[in-house]
């Protein structure tokens, strides 16, 4: 059995190593995420063979290309470190793809669209989108939450009742209207990657009621240790005791919160592309990617579609087992 | 009862803010009901511009704002422009069937959430605890929207169930038994599938409270003593994992609103959820406003049905 | 209480067929009932009895005639009333209903329609000349602000009617009208001992709603309201006084019963059809053709494409006159889209073809002008039909000055780089695509495009009140196969002259000859005549690319294989326009 301290760890590198291979997708994926093969829409995952129709076995792996489009039965291998579509990377230009097969042979590990386009590479591009999405909104909702829910358990009272009816107030709004609205009100220029992050921010912005709760339920009760009341005694600003004594105490639940909120947000974005709120063509989000399902003809003909939500589910459990191993740890600590 | 006086007047206060936002925010997006007409070739801006002034939308928000006002307070909802009837009468039995499908699903999750936390909790650690936890967080990754489909694609490809809708297309000429149990068929699904979205933090709660009960010395010196497991657990310590739990049950209320949300819509079911996609993309106001107050109704419902259970439950409470 | 309820179902079965014989053997229809004068239609019978099951995709907002816009309500009370003069929509022409005949003063300006005689609304009260008379003043009112009433505005000044007596009424008109009688259709005619109470006492906008009691409500439509669930269903029953008759003499309709249940999207309605639990299916997408073909043997029901319908979609650039309404950086870019080369490089860019097979699996036709292939009696077959050429778009730009940087980016003859937005609508999935594969075309001349999915109202608003918009992807369905329903589309003075409505006078040449065009195929009666003017208004079109014209959509249907004598057709409502003839088997 692993320490939590140990799983923790093993969470934080894989969680890395995803931020890492998303933040690189241009060199990992074979193509870019708005190229259009027309003449490939919705296809499944290319087959990767090691064997052909004669029985040969061969030690690099190929595909077949599809019927029509090159002479029957002609082998493209795959190749490793291959030059293909131009990305830009931390602002250099490349060429260079982890893998990919020539022309007019095509690899698709998750298949097509319906415009052609490879889905593998929309699926690593639009992690770029989700996981920044879901990191500014976490970290917008939590902001706000550590300073109104500081200040609402801190000074109690009238503060308090405020605060915690106003984050009601927050809860039950139209907040579908504002996002509607915002939508509506931007200008035509802004890219629509921005025009996506904005909206989430707005979601985040919306978001603090919850942790903002659970941060005021911390402070309320830190404020009451006996260390607490003594510096007061000893003199110490409000400021001081806030920062020095009561919030470090709530950040393991601050760190626990945002383990639990960023997949959260990635999964809000899902009911914005319901909306038709999503990120807007050609770009790609997770988001996007699992809302196609909602068309009938997508959920029913191609399994391959669901690939997507299915690779976000092994992801979100090692969020979901950070954000467990750092709330059994803060128990564990003596405080 | 001061404390429910209190909580009512909190409430009256929080409505009233809802409503100012929510008209503020309508005002925000451009277009309104009759934007649509403007593009039909066959009607003239002279009709549209008609239109807007017979439904007061020419007036400015502030006008308009303290007229509904004054209409609430008489009973009246408003009207909806896109239905030309009251407001009122048409959320009413939407409402209703809301309830029942929240309601519903309400009780699945919690019939279901209960015995697997006790369970898991009671066997902390075990494979079997794992296993479930293991399954529990897998439900809670998989989008709402997706679980849905599921579901969806579940009763086009099987037959088993209805694919929507709350009756079939007979209902009247049924009878009462009849009547339920075709209401009943066509409430399993969305029913199941709200509860099944609702139940990993449900499940993950009773766990984490009623594993801390467990810690507790009065546990460990009853099962000292020999008491069977089973007692223990129901009769020592639920009751003392009850508080948290009440809690959580006013807020799955607020989450289980937001949810049926989706769940009507894409099965069909008749209740406020496809009347507020459906009135907010035609922007007609007072169904949208209207829908609003009533999931902050509902809300603030639930949270102050926990407060007076926990109120009731735990005489600590009280005293504050 | 089972029992007596299955004995009085027999009971009313038993009598409907008793009714039915009794009408079949019957005599000639005049003798039966000497002052009824029915409707005789063509070479068809069929069984009576059973529900037809039809799943709306949203419930209807009010069954007044007078004011419903949105599509569910239109369908049903298309089921409940009846109008003077019909499209037959399998005909596209004018064929009798409520007047039996008519006939046009010499001027063309004057129409004398004879009405059926004995004729009884669905309540059993008759029907007369004073009803007509009614009916047209409620929708010309203006404080009414019926949808309609500009249709029956003509040359400027509303139509008049007069009653001659009880069965013959005429309308007079300011000008002559080419399509006098088509304007008759789809206004439907309203008891006035039903409401005429509630127009005089200036509640008129609120009768009908959906909440009245359904005795409240009667029409001369071949059913009548039953009952109303809201948010669940509308039931409608056989209107027994309905004037239409079968060949052997049965009185139509042959359904007992149509229910309308109501869906939340096109996804939820394909699925009920799928699985058996509605009957009849419109307007679905083709993706949703492929899905219900791949069933269509084992599940009880087939699916009709009937080719292109009266739908186009279409690509069209902001030309409208923006010095004074203060939009600066869109005004900069007018420089491009006024340029006809411009337009004309975009138009051989786009991949027809391509959005053909993507958007709609192959159910569509590429357009390169505002008449869908489906309308025969007025599309231009000389039109042209340019394949897509980026050399030819390549050649167009240049020689208007465009020129490419090193990164293969187009600039203007100023040197500015060339880009700007589309707008569409984001509940339109069709358009999307259709936006985003146009995006990857123009990309493909150096453009920089980004497409805008707006929320519809608000891209309306863009559209037609800010004029905040570079360029938009829309269609329009005709609401008629007749060009005189697309007046304020094509004249410059129009309020939907998409490009640049409500020019005081025509902004170029060609628009001013457009508006002559169209001024006179209103006023001349003879179709040759008429059709080579708006021969020359497609021709227009396709020259000057106001908008750029891309793709129409077939129509298409499925239905359950229990309904009988079903029959689509290519113009609104697709299906259920011949809903007395239906039967269920």
């Amino acid at each position: 059995m692993l320490s939590h301290r140990r799983k923790l760890e093993c969470a934080a590198c894989l969680l890395a190593a995803v931020y890492v291979v998303v933040l690189t997708a241009g060199f990992f994926a074979p193509y870019s995420f708005a190229t259009q093969n027309r003449e490939a829409a919705f296809e499944p995952p290319t087959a990767i063979h090691f064997r052909d129709a004669q029985g040969n076995l061969y030690a690099h792996p190929f595909v077949y290309a599809a019927d029509g489009r090159s002479e029957a039965n002609a082998r493209y291998p795959i190749h490793f470190f291959v030059r293909g579509a131009e990305y830009r990377l931390a602002g250099f230009r490349s060429q260079l793809h982890l893998f990919g097969v020539e022309a007019p042979g095509e690899v698709h590990l998750m298949g097509t669209d319906g415009y052609g386009r490879d889905q593998f590479s929309r699926f690593l591009y639009g992690g770029q989108i989700s996981l920044l999405a879901g990191l500014l909104a976490t970290l917008l909702s939590l902001s706000i939450a550590v300073v109104l829910g500081g200040f609402a358990g801190f000074y109690g009272g009238g503060i308090d009742e405020l605060l915690m009816r106003g984050g009601e107030l927050f809860l039950a709004l139209p907040w579908l209207y504002l996002l509607f609205a915002v939508r509506a009100a931007l200008p035509l220029h802004i890219s629509q990657a921005q025009v996506f992050l904005l909206l989430v921010s707005v979601m985040g912005l919306i978001g603090w009621a919850r942790p903002a709760r659970l941060i005021r339920g911390v402070v309320l009760s830190a404020k009451q240790r006996n260390f607490v009341i003594a510096a007061r005694g000893f003199g110490a600003s409000d400021f001081y005791l806030l920062r020095r004594h009561v919030l470090p105490q709530a950040y393991g639940v601050i760190l626990t919160q945002m383990t639990l909120l960023i997949p959260q947000y990635v999964l809000a974005e899902v009911t914005l592309s319901f909306l038709g709120l999503g990120v807007g063509e050609p770009m790609a989000s997770w988001g996007t990617l699992l809302a196609s399902l909602q068309q009938y003809y997508v959920l029913s003909s191609y399994w391959w579609m669901f690939l997507p939500a299915l690779l976000l589910i092994p992801l979100f459990l090692v969020f979901y087992a950070a954000a467990d191993a750092l709330q059994e740890i803060q128990k564990s600590v003596p405080l | 009862m001061r404390y429910l006086a209190r909580r009512l007047a909190h409430a009256a206060l929080l409505l009233i803010g809802v409503s100012i936002f929510s008209f503020a925010l309508l005002q925000l997006a451009p277009g309104d009901y009759f934007s649509q007409l403007a593009l039909n070739p066959q009607i003239s801006a002279h009709t549209v511009a008609g239109l807007r002034a017979e439904y007061g939308l020419d007036q400015p928000l502030v006008v308009r704002y303290a007229a509904w006002l004054r209409a609430i307070l008489e009973g009246d909802f408003g009207v909806s422009l896109a239905y030309n009837s009251a407001v009122g009468p048409l959320l009413a039995l939407r409402a209703r069937n809301t309830i029942l499908l929240t309601g519903t699903a309400m009780l699945l999750s919690w019939l279901l959430a209960l015995p697997l936390g006790i369970w898991s909790a009671a066997r902390r650690g075990t494979w079997g605890d794992r296993l479930g936890g293991f399954f529990i967080s897998t439900l809670l990754t998989i989008p709402d929207l997706v679980l849905f489909l599921l579901l969806l694609l579940l009763a086009v490809r099987s037959g088993w169930f209805p694919t929507g809708s709350m009756v079939s297309g007979n209902f009247d000429e049924l009878t009462t038994w009849n009547k339920v149990r075709d209401v009943l068929a066509h409430l399993i699904l969305p029913a199941f599938g709200l509860a099944l979205a609702a139940l990993p933090p449900l499940v993950r709660h009773v766990r984490s409270a009623m594993m801390e009960a467990l810690d507790a010395p009065f546990i460990r010196a009853a099962r000292a003593h020999g008491i069977r497991e089973r007692r223990v657990l129901l009769r020592y310590a639920l009751p003392v994992a009850a508080n948290p739990l009440i809690s959580l049950f006013g807020f799955s209320i607020a989450g289980m609103l937001s949810a049926s949300l989706l769940v009507e819509v894409i099965l069909s079911w008749p209740g406020i959820g496809p009347l507020l996609v459906e009135s907010i993309l035609a922007k007609d106001v007072y169904v949208v406003i209207g829908t609003v107050m009533l999931s902050a109704v509902f809300l603030i419902t639930g949270n102050l049905i926990a407060d007076l259970m926990l109120f009731a439950s735990d005489p600590r409470v009280r005293i504050e | 209480m089972r029992r007596s309820q299955l004995s009085a179902r027999v009971l009313v079965l038993f009598a409907a067929l008793a009714f039915a014989r009794l009408e079949a053997v019957a005599i000639p229809v005049s003798a039966a009932q000497a002052t009824e004068e029915k409707m005789v239609t063509a070479d068809f019978t069929g069984r009576a009895g059973g529900t037809l099951r039809v799943a709306l995709r949203s419930e209807p907002k009010t069954l007044n005639p007078v004011l419903a816009v949105d599509e569910p309500s239109r369908e049903v009370i298309r089921c409940l009333t009846a109008d003077l003069i019909h499209i037959n929509r399998g005909s596209l022409k004018t064929e009798p209903a409520l007047a039996k005949s008519w006939t046009a003063s010499r001027d063309g300006k004057q129409y004398t329609l004879q009405l059926r005689r004995g004729l009884k609304f669905s309540d059993g009260q008759p029907f007369t000349a004073d009803d007509v008379v009614f009916s047209f003043q409620v929708y010309l009112d203006e404080k009414i602000d019926s949808p309609q009433r500009d249709l029956l505005v003509v040359g400027g000044k509303p139509i008049t009617v007069q009653k001659i007596d009880d069965y013959s009424v005429r309308f007079e008109m300011a000008q002559p009208y080419a399509a006098a009688e088509r304007l008759f259709d789809g206004i439907a005619i309203l008891p006035r001992h039903l409401l005429e109470a509630s127009y005089r006492g200036g509640s008129f906008s609120k009768s009908w709603n959906l909440s009245m009691d359904p005795q409240q409500f009667a029409g001369l439509g071949a059913f009548r309201l039953k009952e109303h669930v809201p948010g669940q269903r509308v039931v409608l029953e056989r209107n027994p006084f309905y004037w239409k008759a079968d060949r052997a003499g049965n009185r139509l309709p042959y359904l007992n019963e149509v229910t309308f249940t109501f869906v939340a999207s096109e996804d939820a309605q394909v699925i009920r059809f799928q699985s058996g639990e509605a009957d009849v299916l419109t307007r679905f997408s083709s993706e949703n053709f492929a899905v219900l073909q791949k069933e269509q043997g084992t599940r009880g029901y087939h699916l009709d494409d009937l080719g292109p319908g009266l739908e186009y979609n279409f690509l069209f650039f902001n030309l409208n006159d923006l010095g004074s309404k203060g939009v600066p950086e869109i005004a900069k870019k007018q420089s491009w889209f006024q340029d006809v080369r411009f337009r004309q490089a975009a138009s051989a860019a786009i991949d027809r073809d391509g959005i053909v097979r993507l958007v709609y699996s192959g159910r569509a036709t590429p357009i390169w002008t505002q008449v869908a292939p489906g309308n025969k009696l007025w599309i231009d077959p000389s039109i042209a039909h340019p394949a897509r050429s980026l050399d030819r778009a390549h050649e167009l730009l240049k020689s208007a000055g465009f020129s490419w940087d090193s990164e293969g980016t187009l600039v203007d003859p100023k040197g500015v780089t060339v880009e700007f937005s589309i707008l569409t609508s984001s509940s339109n999935t069709q358009r999307m695509k259709i936006a985003t594969i146009i995006q990857d075309d123009l990309s493909q001349l150096g453009m920089k495009v980004q497409v805008v999915p707006l929320e519809f109202r608000a891209m309306v608003d863009r559209l037609q009140s800010t004029y905040n918009y570079e360029a938009a992807v829309m269609g329009l369905v005709s609401g008629d196969a007749d060009p005189t329903s697309e007046m304020n589309v094509w004249l410059s003075s129009g309020e939907t002259h998409l490009w640049h409505p409500n020019q005081e006078k025509p902004a170029t040449p060609w628009e001013a000859e457009m508006d002559r065009l169209m001024q006179l195929q209103l006023v001349t009666l003879d179709y040759e005549k008429r059709k080579k003017l708006y021969d020359r208004v497609q021709e227009i079109v396709a020259e000057n690319l106001p908008v750029i014209c891309i793709v129409s959509p077939n129509i298409l249907v499925g239905a359950g294989n229990r309904v009988g004598n079903f029959h689509p057709a290519i113009l609104v409502p697709y299906a259920l326009w011949n809903i007395e003839q239906l039967t269920i088997q």
